[in-house]
């Protein structure tokens, strides 16, 4: 058995919409509940999702698709978290 | 307990305060004191000393409050209400004033205590819009 409770977990959505300032501020709120470190990739660009700012950044439109990352011991929730979030942003 | 840190945005227009404030509204700042001192006192183009100092007072949950004002003379006149009401929980803080209030409210919401507002705020600086 591992000594360490961190995990890695990783997911993709196909956003159904803009992720536009709304989306991004419950993200950011989201992500600073969880103490693993989180990411988000899109086109090529990788930002911490604690900055509603960066969320923003990312300029990700509908139908492209995110990729959501995290490392630590909430790692699995965090993810699923934030997928869920950005599955069902208007 | 202490409620979430406050949030004072000081506008040369009441206008560009009180659209802001809504903004952040929409942000998910709902549960955030955010209190809107724009214009003059006669409601003109102008900052006002009394409007900033109410105004900070209405913000004030126990966590403190992070003032963002737009432009010079809302620089000026902060400054002036901290320097004869001087206290170690209320901060100007030097930020654009969209992205720095987006970034302070959201922080605001989500738990941050006063440093990390004003850290949140103060990098909106260094994040580019696109």
């Amino acid at each position: 058995m591992s000594a360490s409770s961190d995990t890695h977990a990783q997911t993709t959505v196909t956003l159904p919409a803009n992720l536009h300032a709304r989306p991004a501020g419950r993200i950011a709120q989201a992500a600073a509940r969880f103490t693993s470190t989180i990411r988000i990739e899109h086109a090529g660009r990788a930002i911490n999702p604690t900055g509603v700012l960066s969320v923003m950044s990312l300029g990700a439109t509908a139908g492209s698709t995110v990729t959501i990352s995290a490392e630590g011991p909430d790692a699995d929730t965090a993810v699923s978290s934030l997928a869920d979030i950005l599955a069902t942003a208007e | 307990m202490n409620g979430p840190v406050g949030i004072v945005l000081v506008s040369h227009s009441a206008g560009l305060a009180a659209g802001l404030r809504e903004l952040l509204a929409q942000i998910g700042s709902a549960a955030v004191p955010v209190v809107a001192a724009g214009g003059s006192a006669d409601g003109g183009i102008g900052t006002s000393y009394d409007l900033v100092a109410e105004a900070i007072d209405k913000a004030d949950q126990g966590a403190g409050v992070a003032v963002l004002p737009d432009l010079g003379s809302s620089v000026l006149t902060t400054r002036t209400v901290l320097e004869d009401h001087p206290r170690a929980d209320v901060a100007i803080i030097d930020a654009p004033f969209v992205e720095g209030a987006v970034a302070a409210a959201v922080t605001a919401a989500a738990g941050g205590d006063l440093h990390a507002v004003i850290s949140a705020a103060e990098e909106a600086r260094d994040v580019r819009k696109f």
